[in-house]
């Protein structure tokens, strides 16, 4: 048995990891070590990401025969889209835990074990990045859901964090036997199990309302994932009662998990069969970015209203898919949708951990996550103040900062295709993202202009910003940072979403 | 295949009678009011389903239907019906409206109606092919340990996982271990 | 029932499936159907037979000798006579008490290495097939893998004071 373990290297530097942090909650040291050894591990697992990467410049690595490592007969792939993606979870988990360094310690909750979780669903994701084979797809996704589960109840008396973590288990549960359902339908008519292996059969043996029912039940398993109207009711009270952290973990890597998962399935496995996908996301993408924005606009609580905004970024994620909608779509054009996809969700990961930080950050002094007490943040704390506008104006997609590029690039893979559905997609995203400027606007306004209410103490509050955990302090320096340069440089992560449409090729 | 083939295929029978009472005591899961019952309903329909396996051949799967559902998830429910008060009885909570329960039955119907309707528009009257022998535990073993060994070693970690979750969501708080003098 | 089957282990291992091939899927219709006693799988159902009939057997043993029983005893039900029994003495408060969360910890242990032992029966099994395949040190190394992830949680539940009995 010759395995490439080069090409495994970061899945096995990460459970290694893993087991490292369950045994060092079990020695008698201060628990903070737990998250250190996490960062280190991390870290360490990023390593192999950037070696395999930039095989063809080191001299220690040999390049396979082959563009990209197959392993296992063609279930996992490590290809420059799943480095890409790996890099991308890898990162993401880094901020989440960061984030959750203080948050943990203050309170009284358990933490070498929520450590240990975050990072085995940290290791799902990124087995999930290469997995082309639906087991290994099923299984990641597990992995990625599992721990997630268990994080969003980890306040244990509080009733809205266990009202959270059952609402989620429930149609987290109810999605994966779904998945499972539409998956078996696939394998039961093709006899395949990778995705090369599917649409090479779904060419060969022609349509069939099995096929159909098949495809559909499993990228609806996915849907609940990401967060898509209308398998979305779980998000907004589970991102309100879980802690904060796990909220930005679960906005973050678990729903960019569900979309590796729509893009592997739909450009791969799927791809002869785009009369089927490409009205389903665009019914999807369509209901997500309305409903998400509208409901957005009448949220009094940070937290939920980041929870609404984070479905309505979804659907603007899917607006690329309904580029397939087109009967005429050519080749390049997939390959330009799947590009704006991977650059919106890598655009997207940023400035949503930045804007989860700063939340956390301010919600931790002021014991307050409603917008009308966040009121006149900027006249005690206004570098947090400055912050929460950058990433608000991120959000909103407003130049220099990073988000314009991701709706621009968005907008044009859709634009471009010639067909009425395209275009009235492309319409309906422009109206929804002024509506969602005018409730990210509002926040911002209310933190710069609104007058301080009276049941805040801004007079012991000033300077909060700088008494904040040192790790939260570093996390929001690196997403604004982040931010900005994304913004200002947009070819930075055009190069690397352009790099990661290998699985795209092919059409 | 006609009626004549299907009556002569002694399988066909077997299948019936275990797939009736199946049926049967799917139904009952979701429609008794009494939370005991229908964890005993389920027992039914998933040895119904080890049954099934064992009529197409594949007893290990069976097998482990049997040892791991019926052994232990079930067990793990009826712990968790006891450990959450539930009287054991008619329970208030399990009955819901008349529009819901029509509503249930509605989509139950029509999700049937459309998956069989699918499957027998693909297959119309094919048989399924009889396999050459049933399979051995040896060929399960080949095809995980040589072509699913991420998906193998990465569901260690799920278990991991939700071990040490179970743990913590069933132990004390600090607090009160501090009392009780354990170990952190 | 294994030794019933006359395939050697060394002619499965020569003719190992290709596992990256599909299956036959339903496409591919069935010949001719066989008939009882003639393949390798009817004996395969003979032996199941056998199995339900003596569940069968069983359970009309058990059913009937309950039902005779109820049918010929008299039925004088008392309030007296349906209390429930507490070793002769009246019965002293409900008859339900709470389980203690211990239990819980425990039948989660249960399944969990349940599962373990799941795929751990066909390495078991095909160990000596691995081996003259010449993967043998490499599923070694796997399963070892597996169950010292496990291990470590059955270390962290001990350390961590679940699995003491109070």
């Amino acid at each position: 048995m010759n395995v490439d373990y080069h090409a495994l290297a970061p899945e096995i530097i990460l459970g290694i990891t893993v087991l490292a942090v369950l045994v060092v909650d079990l020695l008698r040291i201060p628990k903070y070590w737990t998250a250190v050894i996490g960062l280190v591990g991390l870290f360490a697992a990023f390593v192999p990401v950037l070696t395999l990467g930039f095989c063809e410049s080191l001299d220690f690595c040999t390049e396979p025969e082959t563009a990209q490592r197959v392993l296992f007969g063609g279930s996992f792939v490590v290809d420059t889209f799943s480095l890409v993606l790996k890099g991308l979870f890898l990162g993401a988990t880094a901020v989440a835990l960061l984030l959750s360094v203080g948050y943990i310690e203050e309170d009284r909750y358990w933490q070498g074990e929520f450590y240990f979780l975050m990072l085995c669903s940290a290791l799902g994701a990124v087995v999930l990045a290469s997995s082309r084979d639906l087991v290994t797809l099923f299984v990641a996704l597990e992995l990625v859901t599992g721990p997630t589960f268990l994080m969003a109840g980890w306040r244990k008396g509080d009733p809205r964090s266990n009202e959270a973590a059952l609402k989620y288990f429930i149609i987290g549960v109810l999605s994966a036997a779904i998945l499972l359902f539409g998956m078996s339908l696939v394998y039961g008519y093709t006899g395949e199990l990778t995705f090369g292996g599917i649409r090479a059969a779904t060419a060969a043996l022609g349509d069939s309302a099995l096929l159909t029912i098949g495809v559909i039940l499993t990228l609806l398993g996915f849907a609940f994932k990401v967060s898509a109207v209308p398998f979305h009711f779980w998000t907004p009270d589970t991102y309100q009662g879980a802690p904060i952290p796990v909220t930005a973990y679960l906005s973050v890597v678990s729903k960019t998990a569900g979309f590796v998962g729509l893009l592997t399935l739909s450009y791969q496995a799927f791809a002869e069969l785009r009369d089927v996908w490409g009205p389903l996301l665009w019914i999807l993408a369509a209901l997500s970015m309305t409903v998400g924005n509208l409901i957005a606009v009448r949220q009094d609580d940070i937290v939920r209203l980041l929870g609404y905004s984070s479905i309505a970024q979804g659907g603007f994620i899917l607006v690329p898919f309904g580029a397939a909608v087109a009967g005429n779509v050519t080749g390049d054009q997939l390959e330009q949708a799947f590009f704006a996809t991977v650059t919106y969700l890598l655009i997207y990961a940023v400035m949503n951990m930045g804007a989860f930080a700063v939340v956390i950050a301010g919600a931790n002094r002021l014991k307050s996550t409603l917008i009308a007490d966040w009121g006149g943040l900027s006249s005690y704390a206004p570098g947090l103040a400055g912050l929460l506008a950058l990433f608000f104006a991120s959000l909103a997609g407003i130049p220099p900062i990073a988000g314009w590029f991701a709706k621009l690039v968005m907008f044009s893979s859709v634009l471009g295709v010639d067909s009425g559905w395209a275009t009235a997609l492309a319409v309906i995203a422009v109206l929804n993202s002024v509506v969602a400027f005018y409730y990210y606007a509002k926040v911002i306004k209310s933190a710069w202009f609104d007058q301080v209410p009276d049941t805040i103490p801004a007079a012991e509050l000033r300077g909060m910003g700088r008494a904040v955990a040192p790790s939260l302090q570093f996390a929001l320096v690196l997403t604004a940072v982040g931010v900005l340069v994304l913004g200002i440089f947009p070819n930075l992560i055009a190069d690397v979403g352009d790099v990661a449409k290998t699985v795209a090729a092919g059409f | 295949m006609d009626v004549g083939d299907w009556v002569s295929t002694p399988q066909n029978w077997v299948f019936l009678v275990i797939a009736l009472p199946m049926l049967f005591a799917g139904f009952k899961v979701v429609q008794t009011s009494n939370v005991v019952h229908a964890v005993l309903y389920l027992v039914g329909t998933l040895g119904g389903s080890a049954a099934l396996f064992i009529l197409l051949g594949a007893e290990f799967v069976a097998w482990t239907v049997v040892l791991v559902y019926i052994g232990a998830v079930i067990v793990l429910f009826l712990f968790g019906i006891m450990i959450t008060r539930a009287p054991l009885g008619f329970d208030v909570t399990l009955s819901h409206p008349v529009r819901i329960r029509v509503a249930a039955a509605v989509v139950a119907f029509v999700l049937f109606a459309l998956v069989g309707g699918a499957m027998l528009a693909e297959f119309e009257n094919q048989t399924i092919p009889e396999a050459a022998d049933a399979t051995r535990t040896v060929e399960i073993g080949l095809s995980i340990f040589d072509r699913f060994v991420i998906p193998f070693e990465v569901v260690s970690v799920v278990l991991l996982a939700a071990l040490i979750g179970g743990i913590v969501l069933a132990r004390r708080d600090p607090a009160e271990e501090e009392e009780a003098g354990v170990v952190r | 029932m294994c030794q019933s089957r006359a395939v050697p282990l060394l002619a499965l291992a020569a003719q190992t499936p290709n596992l990256y091939s599909p299956r036959p899927g339903p496409q591919a219709a069935s010949a001719s159907h066989k008939g009882f006693f003639e393949t390798v799988l009817d004996q395969y159902f003979g032996d199941y037979i056998t199995v339900a009939a003596f569940l069968g057997m069983g359970a009309l043993l058990v059913a009937g000798a309950v039902l005779a029983s109820a049918a010929l005893r008299p039925n004088n039900p008392t309030a007296v006579k349906s209390q429930s029994y507490e070793c002769g003495i009246d019965p002293v408060g409900g008859g339900w008490s709470q389980t203690q969360i211990r239990y819980y910890i425990f039948a989660l242990l249960f399944l969990i290495f349940d599962v373990e032992a799941v795929f751990i029966f066909p390495w078991a099994v095909g160990l000596e097939t691995f081996s003259d395949l010449g993967m043998g040190v490499f599923v070694l190394v796997e399963m070892v893998i597996f169950i010292g992830i496990l291990v470590l949680g059955l270390v962290y539940a001990v350390r961590k004071g679940v699995l003491r009995w109070e």
